[in-house]
């Protein structure tokens, strides 16, 4: 599969250095942004520095929580386009859906000033794929979610578990297994949402290469090999004990009260642990994922998002300009990356001098630096917009493969693959 | 003998002692939660008295979504949605017990059927209809309006027989033709933007078609006595005064009953609302509640605080008119 | 009578409203059942949805799950019912008030407020495991998911039940059991040689309700588990939610409303054919 030439190809080319915008004041009336959880509220630390460039638009952020805020945009498009607000957030792994099957709910941002089109090489080309049909562009990218272990030093440390050694998935079961003895079986280095969401698999797939779809969206690709290595290392995990099963709530608990030491998840994730638990400041360091094999690869990507325009927005230009701002200048997505962890997907804020710094709460580490480091290495995957069927179908397959009612990861694949193959009438690659 | 029922009364008390205080503790325990930080809900031992954070947890509910608004909402659909229900249910139910006409069976079995007809199989045409064709609704609805009041008009001109039969018919084809051209024509000409979604309307006028009203009020006007009905229509009287002064007064327990019903179903209902309202200034109170639940930034004790604000009246009022409840829920079970 | 416009016009506003929300309805599921709604704009296929119910899996789960509630939740739900009510008509019974409310009182809670207060009472932290001294992940163990979701139903339906029944028992003539009483017959052979067999049309009655009850379910299941673990709580009601408003799929949504509406179908003649004399 590709590997996306992302951030050294790009780097060389862009010469500007900071991206920066021209204020209106005449601009002007008020506008509502729908948008879930920490994303929301990056959103909103954006305000005061918006509102200095235009003092006359009022921006209004609603947090609906990340499932509502899909459900809903999905119903006002099926309802006609109403009830939607000015500016929409949409993951980019599920955005295709909306453009697939509601083409006049959104609006082309080709059509606004300045073009989506003058801002093309400002951003990987790659985050534009999914928010592109055509000649029209329905969204514009916000950030990315590579995939970084969060652990806890001071349990590590404990258990005398160095991260540098941990390279492959088995020296992570290792790990966790020397964590559980010295913590008498009360710390977990994970929580995977079996049954409830199929996030870990997700990660794994990318990291090998694998996804539901190919990249040209035309077939199913789930039963391929990275994708059953993937699922292997899911049930490896569970059935050594060292992970818990819970959702999003679960994982917050958990590491709050301090039973689990440690999160993988998307980069995002940062702005969420270091918001809830304040009071483990200086306890948490960053690792790259373990690979599959000895030397494979240490980085996905999951989610990272987007901001749309609903066609029924009254107020296209103030809502266009709030999210060029939030997205397209440097001091917005530099706002979020340090308020809460967003990690740009804007280029020339990749290379803010904060990037740099070493992070208090994270132990001095420079955490973005490792982070951001793992780009270049992320596999293309594509949501497609068939994503949330075939989700469902792999959260039921996974739990299923995980209770052993497989006999192998291949087979739970297999009739996976079959399974979104009849609900998306795409063919089974080869 | 004496002994022996002693012995039966102890067991009977024996059993059902421990089941209520069971049925009782999620009921206790939702307004216990609501009085304490999350903190105290999910500690061991669970509290079990009341604290005194009712009004921290009620602020935080009303910052999480403004639900006093939203209880405003359900107050108010509940209300027109019970008064609107009951007038037609009457008016229906009255005809099938009262007249005899052609039709009769048929459009009888015809409401009686959809009593055992999933909610589901209308859902989503339902949704099409008021979410996306709002426009052609509101044609329709003008029409029934139009119409309705011109068969209102036709009845009380008394032409003879012949006449009236012409000028029926053509009534009839007069509607089907509105239905068919006028509909499709007015909605184009509707330029401007209308919505039904996140409005009230949009919750009540679906939920009308209840045909257990129906089928209720029917059962209540059969029991009155015909002759009384008989003697006024000797005087002289129009039917639809001796619906109003005679047979309505007569029935106006159950009518109390059935609203009490109509009124707590909408109150509670869910899946509806939660369609077609996405406006929190628009929700109902469980629209907003349910959309609250399992979000991480909202406190438990604030959903709880929810939760007893939503059932507390409900509670109260059953202590008090536990006898029209009753009535209601056993309408269609106990046939006479 | 004479023929005359009269019961027309008092028909008039409810038909009206019957047949735009429910006549028309029932007649376009039936049409968007044939329709390939995943394209924009829709066409004709009269195979792409009945042909895809048949073998996806997903339905099936989601039928199992019905089915499983309705043979374990509906009979556990109405033998207790039935109980309760001869309980509540007992004449020895003291405090017959508080245990009426006691029981009665879950009929006017919302399914939003008692899923609510189930989800919180069944957290991993929460009331029952701190009562019990259990540990479970309730709502993240297929099993003890589908108990929670069995559990919150008997709550909140068994009262409403034993209203029914107990209106049916106080039918029952008292000769009855005063002419049994003289014959010696216990307290619990009357109750299986007179109130069972006098009550058969009001408990069918309940049952029937409570299969269409069931084969409804939505709410419970969408706030309490959200159909999860996996599909271990997706009811039918759950499964057409996710296919009509998430996947916005009306077509697909729309067959899967026409199977929920068949078996209906299906169970309201299997009972007319068994207890079809009686009632």
């Amino acid at each position: 599969m590709k590997r996306l030439l992302v951030m050294g190809a790009a780097l060389a080319l862009t010469v500007a250095s900071a991206q920066q915008m021209q204020g209106n004041p005449n601009l002007r009336g008020e506008i509502t942004v729908w948008s879930w959880d920490i994303a929301a509220k990056a959103l909103e630390a954006n305000i005061p520095g918006f509102n200095k460039l235009f003092p006359n638009v009022k921006v209004r952020v609603l947090d609906l929580g990340n499932q509502a805020t899909y459900d809903r945009g999905l119903a006002g498009c099926a309802a006609g386009g109403g009830d939607l607000p000015d500016v929409y957030s949409v993951e980019n792994n599920e955005a295709e859906v909306f453009w697939a099957r509601f083409p006049n709910c959104f609006t082309d941002l080709n059509t606004l000033q300045p073009a989506a089109s003058t801002l093309r090489n400002q951003f990987p080309a790659f985050k534009w794929t999914e928010l592109t049909v055509g000649n029209k562009v329905f969204a514009m990218p916000w950030d990315s979610g590579p995939v970084v272990m969060f652990y806890r030093r001071d349990i590590y440390n404990q258990a005398g578990v160095n991260p540098a050694t941990i390279r492959t998935w088995d020296d992570f079961i290792a790990a966790g297994r020397r964590i559980a003895q010295a913590t008498n079986n009360r710390v977990k280095v994970g929580v995977i949402a079996n049954g409830q969401d199929d996030e870990w698999f997700r990660m794994l797939a990318n990291q090998n290469g694998c996804f539901y779809f190919n990249n040209e969206a035309n077939a199913v690709t789930v039963n391929q090999p990275g994708c059953v290595t993937a699922l292997e290392t899911v049930k490896k995990l569970i059935d050594a004990g060292i992970v818990m099963q819970g959702g999003w709530n679960e994982q917050i608990q958990a590491f709050k009260a301090g039973t689990v030491a440690t999160s993988m998840f998307g980069a995002w994730y940062e702005g969420t642990i270091r918001s809830n638990a304040p009071e483990q400041s200086g306890k948490w360091g960053v690792y790259p994922m373990p690979a599959s094999r000895p030397g494979g690869v240490r980085a996905a990507n999951l989610g990272g998002s987007a901001l749309a325009i609903p066609a029924s927005s009254r107020n296209k230009e103030a809502a266009w300009a709030f999210v060029r701002y939030a997205l397209g200048t440097t001091e917005g997505q530099v706002t979020m990356l340090k308020e809460f962890g967003l990690v740009p997907s804007l280029l020339a804020a990749t290379r803010d001098p904060y990037v740099n710094q070493p992070q208090p709460y994270w132990g001095n580490q420079r955490i973005w630096q490792v982070i951001l480091g793992t780009l270049g290495n992320v596999p293309a995957a594509r949501g497609t917009q068939f994503f949330q069927e075939a989700r469902a179908i792999m959260v039921k397959t996974q739990a299923d493969y995980v209770a052993g009612r497989f006999p192998s990861a291949k087979a739970a694949l297999d009739a996976a693959a079959q399974q979104i193959s009849q609900a998306t009438g795409l063919p089974i690659a080869r | 003998m004496k002994r022996r029922l002693w012995w039966r009364s102890f067991w009977l008390h024996l059993f059902l002692t421990p089941l209520a205080l069971l049925w009782l503790a999620p009921l206790w325990l939702m307004f216990v939660f609501s009085t304490h930080p999350e903190t105290a809900i999910f500690s061991t031992p669970t509290p079990i008295l009341p604290s005194n954070q009712f009004a921290a947890n009620l602020q935080s509910l009303q910052s999480d979504t403004n639900f006093l608004r939203t209880l405003f909402n359900s107050v108010m659909v509940a209300s027109i949605y019970t008064v609107l229900s009951i007038f037609l249910t009457s008016l229906a139910g009255y005809a099938f017990a009262r007249f005899e006409f052609w039709g009769k069976g048929l459009l009888f079995s015809l409401v009686i059927a959809t009593l055992t007809i999933p909610y589901f199989a209308v859902v989503i045409p339902q949704f099409i209809l008021v979410a996306r064709e709002a426009k052609t609704l509101l044609a329709i609805l003008i029409g029934m309006a139009v119409f309705g009041g011109i068969a209102a008009l036709l009845a009380w001109l008394r032409f003879s027989p012949a006449l009236g039969r012409v000028l029926w018919v053509g009534y009839a084809l007069a509607a089907l033709a509105y239905l068919f051209l006028g509909v499709p024509a007015l909605r184009e000409a509707m330029t401007f933007d209308f919505r039904l979604t996140n409005t009230w309307w949009a919750v009540i006028l679906p939920s009308l078609a209840n045909s257990l009203g129906v089928f209720f009020m029917r059962q209540n006007f059969l029991s009155l006595p015909a002759s009384l009905l008989e003697a006024a229509r000797i005087d002289g009287a129009g039917e639809f005064r001796i619906f109003f002064r005679i047979a309505v007064p007569l029935v106006l327990p159950a009518m109390a009953a059935l609203a009490i019903i109509l009124f707590l179903a909408s109150w509670n209902d869910y899946l509806w609302p939660l369609l077609v309202l996405s406006d929190r200034e628009m929700q109902t109170a469980p629209v907003a509640l349910g959309s609250l639940i399992g979000l991480t930034r909202v406190s438990w004790g604030g959903i709880m605080v929810g939760a007893v604000m939503t059932t507390l009246p409900f509670l109260v009022l059953f202590l008090f008119l536990q006898r029209y409840f009753i009535a209601g829920i056993t309408a269609g079970g106990v046939k006479d | 009578m004479k023929r005359s416009a009269t019961p027309y016009l008092f028909l008039l506003p409810y038909l009206a409203i019957f047949a735009l929300f429910w006549a028309w309805p029932i007649l376009e599921s039936l049409l968007l059942s044939f329709q390939n709604t995943r394209v924009s704009p829709p066409v004709w296929n009269l195979s792409v949805n009945w042909g895809r119910i048949l073998g996806d899996a997903a339905f099936w789960d989601a039928l199992r799950n019905t089915v499983l509630i309705l043979v374990i939740q509906v009979p556990l739900m109405l033998a207790l019912a039935t109980a309760l009510a001869v309980a509540l008509n007992s004449q020895l019974l003291r405090a017959r008030g508080f245990f009426r409310f006691a029981f009665f009182a879950p009929v006017v809670v919302g399914a939003v407020a008692y899923s609510a207060v189930f989800r919180l009472l069944f957290n991993q932290n929460g009331a029952v495991n701190a009562a019990t001294g259990l540990d479970l992940n309730w709502i993240f163990d297929p099993v003890g998911a589908m108990a929670v979701i069995i559990i919150t139903l008997t709550w909140r339906w068994t009262g409403y039940n034993a209203i029914i029944i107990l209106a049916g028992l106080q039918s029952i003539p008292k000769d009855l059991y005063e002419a049994a009483e003289i014959d010696g017959a216990s307290p619990w052979q009357q109750f299986w040689r007179i109130t069972v067999p006098s009550l058969r049309p009001v408990l069918l009655f309940c049952l029937v309700l409570s299969i269409i009850g069931t084969l409804q379910l939505f709410t419970e299941p969408w706030l309490i588990t959200n159909g999860g673990p996996g599909t271990a709580t997706t009811t039918l009601g759950v499964y057409l939610y996710r296919q009509g408003f998430q996947n916005i799929n009306f077509g697909y949504a729309s067959t899967i409303a026409y199977a929920i509406t068949l078996l209906a179908l299906v169970f309201s003649i299997i009972q007319l054919r068994l207890f079809g004399r009686e009632s």
